[in-house]
């Protein structure tokens, strides 16, 4: 399987607090990856992990086969990132802060103005980033991720903040991404739903472990398996609204909250 | 060199492109002030009226270089830190050394501008209101010079710290004590306060002639170096987190 991220047994320890476990990720060339977990999961770490803002305590991992830290420059050139909150300079306009990107990462001038139009921010281009509301800002962030339609994205809660409308242009947009630029997608939500919607990969990650990877059907077995609830899952023709509608139908968020119980109370089992 | 015009950009609006020059101009007109007002009282000090010029205004104009500087390592700093924009600067294919090596040079060229405003005030003093032929354009050259040099250690310092601390309030207090502590111990003859940066860029202001201290001269170039170098190796090898 061509895959364009793989880690092994990825470790990320603060002192005595352990916040990634030995995480085996493996994400297909031109999927959307949705990475679950409930707050403190080791969702932001593992991404940052991956972006080289953090260093893994053990395990390693490859980017379209390139390893950080002798390929960081190769890497880092072909990802685009919106993680935990949007990142900016508060002195400069929306248009300005895109053009720091650009010229850091050697793109014509144009990919400014296709990035803002992109997540409909044209308009306000000209205005301080620092005014910006908290959706604006997070419409920036993801300006700025996709700028020069890198071929790999990486997006920590990019709908944080964003009103149902956004939420909606968003997701349609990150849906439509691997078709339209053949880019891959790594996608983490708190909106379970959400990623029941756009995923066609999923990891499930709780207390720094990986509980579950693999496609949304593997899920649905993997969950009807172990005796969680399961069915009227996978996504639709029409992305997916009609499966979380379905009468009857269990969505993702159902499992995935049994699988977190469930692993929380082994969990307290092996503390006791 | 695109490294270096990124820099520049990211600086607009901070206010840093003004603290310099304002040194500088207050700096110059501080000097026109006290030598028109004070002329006749200032070259009749037992001193040559090369020295006189140089020395008895360098004290004020070093006070105002030295905020100067605090100022803008805070400033620069803190826009990096503000939104959040070093955390993305981390995750773009740039060396985190290389950007604080151009915030450096950045602050250095503005020093100098500050500096070059200043010294063109005393050429034009030591032109018109020095006895005639007692200036001397080789001696002013050569204490700009040493002046310019015996603040680097400083601005290399303030530097390093606000790059390494995200709250601008500490590498400002740590700036402040700087010159509280600088200018006890300016004066003393002991070298191993020049191990102090802050001390070194006092020491110009605190000497009764414009002849420049070896001694002050080595620890300029030994303290700027050693920082200038921790702020690289720590900016590059430290992750964001």
């Amino acid at each position: 399987m061509d895959n364009i991220i793989t880690t092994e047994r990825l470790t990320k320890k603060y002192k005595r607090f352990t916040a990634v476990d030995g995480v085996s990720l493996h994400i297909r060339r031109g999927s959307i990856y949705g990475f679950l977990g409930p707050n403190g999961a080791g969702k932001s770490t593992t991404m940052k992990m991956l972006l080289g803002i953090t260093a893994p305590t053990a395990g390693s991992f490859s980017i379209d086969g390139r390893h950080f830290p002798e390929d960081r420059t190769a890497i880092l050139k072909g990802i685009g990132s919106l993680i935990e909150s949007p990142a900016f300079y508060a002195n400069l306009t929306g248009r300005e802060n895109l053009d720091i990107l650009r010229r850091i990462l050697e793109l014509p001038k144009d990919t400014v103005d296709d990035a803002l139009e992109l997540v409909g921010l044209t308009e306000a281009g000209n205005r301080l980033a620092g005014k910006y509301s908290l959706g604006m800002k997070q419409r920036l962030g993801l300006a700025g991720a996709l700028l020069g339609r890198p071929p790999l994205l990486l997006l920590d809660e990019p709908t944080n903040g964003l009103d149902p409308s956004g939420i909606h242009e968003i997701r349609s947009l990150i849906q439509s991404l691997p078709e339209r630029y053949h880019c891959t997608v790594m996608i983490s939500s708190h909106m379970l739903s959400e990623i029941e919607r756009m995923a066609d990969d999923v990891g499930i990650l709780n207390h720094g472990r990986l509980l579950f990877e693999g496609s949304l059907e593997e899920l649905r077995c993997y969950a009807g398996g172990q005796g969680k609830p399961a069915g009227g899952l996978g996504k639709s023709a029409d992305g997916g609204a009609a499966a979380y509608l379905q009468p009857g139908g269990v969505r993702l968020e159902d499992v995935f909250l049994a699988m977190v119980e469930q692993d929380n109370a082994a969990g307290k089992r092996r503390a006791e | 060199m695109r490294l270096f015009v990124i820099e520049l950009r990211k600086e607009r609006r901070t206010g840093v492109f003004l603290v310099f020059p304002s040194a500088g101009v207050l700096g110059a007109v501080y000097a026109f002030l006290v030598f028109h007002l004070r002329k006749d009282t200032l070259l009749s000090l037992p001193s040559a009226p090369m020295d006189i010029l140089l020395t008895q205004l360098c004290g004020i104009m070093t006070v105002f270089n030295l905020f100067g500087i605090i100022t803008a390592a805070c400033m620069v700093c803190h826009m990096e830190f503000q939104g959040g924009a070093a955390k993305k600067m981390a995750a773009l294919p740039v060396s985190a050394g290389a950007v604080y090596f151009c915030r450096f040079l950045i602050l250095s060229m503005l020093l100098l501008a500050a500096a070059a405003l200043q010294n063109l005030a005393l050429l034009w003093i030591g032109r018109t209101d020095l006895p005639q032929g007692a200036f001397v354009l080789g001696t002013l050259l050569r204490f700009a010079g040493y002046v310019f040099l015996a603040a680097m250690p400083v601005l290399s310092f303030m530097v390093l710290l606000a790059s390494c601390l995200q709250n601008m309030w500490v590498p400002l207090g740590v700036g402040v004590a700087g010159f509280l502590t600088g200018m006890a111990f300016a004066d003393t003859e002991q070298p191993l306060f020049l191990l102090h940066p802050f001390v070194v860029m006092l020491k110009p202001a605190a000497a009764m002639n414009a002849k420049p201290d070896i001694a002050v001269v080595i620890a300029a170039i030994v303290e700027t170096a050693v920082f200038l170098c921790m702020g690289f190796w720590l900016t590059e090898k430290s992750h964001y987190e």
